[in-house]
């Protein structure tokens, strides 16, 4: 029936497994796997974007892959102090051709493997070599393959400008890591990097986005715009500054995310923690982050400056406990920006919220067949006038707090020594 | 009354327009156990009635029937009723319906519509080619829902040139382009024969999705959540294996017993 089944072999050059290995262990810790934001259409190669973004696989980690996060050189010059490539520490290292990276990606892309490729690399000889070869492989991935699908390059700080605008003409996402939320972390742990070098070539690439745009010239430049990554708990900075950090980045350089990475310890350094930083606070920054981007909140109004997040509740909760003072709200009356405010309601319980009530008064059993969280959300609303919560701030953030850790509890023993000292004094 | 219909479109139409002043209607296109007593009947499609039902609906909402082809598509055995519940309500208000979630009828549909339509959008991640002989691609599925061909599209936009075949093997079923056709046809098994690189590109995949965990970050509830264990059958990355090897450090990335198909294989 499918005569295209017939067999004709043919061969081509495949990366060696031991190169790809060491490639992508170091390219791991790259935070940004996002394949959204480009609709760049096929013209007669493989592939095309998906302005949604596409999970092709989930790691045990509980991370997407969706790109194929890879470096060129893991061979680098530079001697940042939480880098696992560092010039200093003696680990194997490889090096790969642009066109083994080329064959991969497009090999890779058609068994739908991934969504497009994320190539970064170590500095190897000079920043502006690396930045050649970077530029070189792209171009050849969309001219020679013929490749539409996603591409992510991270620049290399200190390249000439020119170069940057080169790979900008075949990117469709471009980052550069700010790697630490403040300049002096950055000098204690990265000398060979400041801010500057980190900023210029981002406030370069928005400005000719400007330019592109305002030209109005065919097909786009960046379609996915720019990231950046810094990591958290290597440093001593607080949440709050961290939060407004990406405030700041999101207005003035009009960044489409600021990725966050837990700190591992991969190598030991004096200057550095040598305990993990907890999962939690990566979420609760996150968190925070999708508050300041899609439900209208600012960063002064989640917490001060030299604060951290909350780790028992969410950043939403948290601001709500603070401002009982406008709730509970009528979900029949209250506007979008209101209800969008309420912890426990989203942004899609919101728009459903919306399109319901003007059919019919909702209730509470409404709202929970629309699977709002009510857990969450019944103690800051009223529905058609009736109120479900607990009264004052003390009992809701109890009720909140142990909601969030119910995950991690279990039943006391009397001849479990463990949790009877933690009976006793309350810690978990 | 049940009325059993055969699961196609038309068929639906032909039962609805039967079974809607009936109070007790049930429309069912799968088994089920009858009460006493009770009465049912089988529809058959009548394509006469069905268009003259279809234009009625469209009049009181245009975009009705891809609700229909969307509920329709669900593997639910209770889809029948849902498509039934959620039509009844948009012929006795003459209107669209679909902002009133608050109705049991519409919440319903529209929940089900949207399990068809996130299992399409993550086949479109999981759906995993292998390069045949030829240089044709052919992937095997499982879905819970019949989205074969909504994947269609998809593919054929991306891969122009490339002629794949996307095999439903639940339902004995693919979804082809040939290069210049799309179609979808029926298929009951396929005799594939790889390319001499496939086993090469695949081991390379191991390696890249073993390598590129944090073993460090132990997070299997969360990846199982995103990437359902049913849709790990045909993955050559063998996530269970990967997990597992969690426990030891070194993560081999071997090719485990059940991968999609060996050299020269074939799927059933």
């Amino acid at each position: 029936m499918f005569d295209f089944f017939a067999e004709t072999c043919y061969t081509v050059a495949m990366i060696a497994e031991e190169t790809l290995r060491i490639l992508t262990e170091s390219a791991k810790y790259d935070v940004s796997c996002s394949s959204s934001g480009s609709g760049r259409r096929n013209a007669g190669g493989i592939g095309n974007g998906m302005p949604d973004g596409c999970c092709h696989s989930f790691t045990p980690d509980g991370r997407c892959v969706s790109l194929l996060k890879i470096l060129l050189s893991n061979d680098c010059v530079f001697d940042c102090k939480y880098c696992m490539s560092r010039r200093s520490v003696d680990v194997p290292r490889a090096t790969a051709t642009p066109e083994e990276i080329c064959e991969l990606t497009v090999d890779f892309y058609k068994r739908n493997y991934i969504e497009g490729l994320f190539l970064s690399s170590a500095v190897h000889v000079s920043p502006d070599a690396t930045m050649e070869q970077l530029v070189r492989t792209v171009r050849l991935l969309r001219t020679k393959y013929r490749f539409f699908g996603y591409v992510h390059v991270k620049g290399i700080p200190k390249a000439d400008p020119l170069l940057v605008t080169e790979a900008a003409k075949y990117a469709d996402r471009m980052s550069y890591n700010l790697e630490l939320p403040s300049e002096s972390s950055l000098k204690l742990l990265a000398p060979q990097k400041d801010k500057a070098s980190l900023l210029a070539p981002m406030k370069q690439l928005q400005r000719e986005r400007a330019v592109f745009r305002a030209e109005k010239r065919r097909g786009s430049l960046l379609p996915a715009g720019q990231t950046t990554q810094m990591i958290v708990g290597a440093s001593p900075e607080r949440d709050g500054h961290i939060l407004r950090l990406a405030e700041r980045l999101y207005r003035a350089t009009g960044l489409k995310r600021v990725y966050f990475s837990s700190y591992t310890p991969v190598v030991q350094d004096g200057l550095l923690p040598c305990v993990q930083s907890p999962a939690i606070r990566e979420h609760r920054l996150y968190q925070a982050d999708w508050l300041l981007r899609f439900y209208g909140f600012d960063a002064d109004e989640l917490l001060p400056a030299e604060e951290d997040l909350p780790p028992d509740i969410d950043p939403k909760c948290a601001w709500a406990l603070r401002n009982l003072h406008l709730f509970p709200v009528e979900v029949n009356r209250a506007p979008l920006e209101t209800l969008l405010r309420v912890p426990g309601i989203g942004a899609r319980s919101a728009q459903n919220i919306l399109s319901a009530r003007r059919y019919t008064a909702l209730s509470f059993e409404h709202l929970k067949k629309m699977r709002v969280v009510l857990k969450r959300a019944r103690h800051f609303i009223t529905a058609n006038g009736k109120f479900y919560g607990a009264g004052d701030m003390r009992t809701v953030r109890g009720l909140l707090a142990a909601g969030e850790c119910a995950a991690g509890a279990r039943q006391l023993s009397l001849f479990d020594a463990e949790a009877a000292l933690t009976a006793r004094t309350g810690e978990v | 009354m049940t009325y059993f219909f055969d699961g196609s479109k038309d068929a639906f139409l032909t039962a609805f327009l039967l079974a809607y002043r009936d109070e007790d209607a049930f429309l069912t296109a799968g088994s089920r156990q009858l009460a006493l007593g009770q009465q049912s009947v089988f529809v058959c499609a009548d394509t006469q009635k069905a268009r003259k039902c279809e234009a009625r609906l469209r009049g009181f909402d245009t975009a009705c029937m891809h609700d229909l082809d969307m509920l329709l598509r669900s593997g639910e055995d209770a889809r029948g009723q849902i498509a039934f519940l959620y039509f009844r309500l948009i012929a006795a208000r003459r209107r669209a319906v679909r902002g009133e979630l608050a109705e049991d009828a519409v919440s319903e549909a529209i929940g089900c519509i949207r399990r068809v339509a996130l299992e399409a959008h993550r086949l479109k991640g999981f759906v995993r080619f292998m390069e045949c002989a030829g240089g044709a691609l052919y992937a095997p599925i499982s879905p819970d829902n019949d989205v074969c061909d909504l994947l269609l599209p998809h593919f054929r936009a991306r891969l122009p040139q490339l002629p794949f075949v996307l095999h439903d093997v639940r339902r004995a079923k693919a979804a082809v382009w040939d290069g210049a056709h799309a179609f979808t046809a029926p298929l009951a098994r396929a005799d594939v024969v790889l390319s001499a690189d496939e086993e090469g590109w695949q081991a390379l995949w191991r390696r890249y999705y073993a390598s590129v965990n944090i073993p460090s970050r132990r997070r299997l509830q969360q990846m199982k959540g995103y990437m359902p264990v049913r849709y790990w059958k045909f993955l050559p990355e063998c996530p269970a294996q990967t997990a597992d090897a969690l426990t030891t450090q070194n993560a081999s990335p071997a090719r485990c017993a059940d991968a999609p198909l060996p050299p020269h294989g074939s799927a059933r």
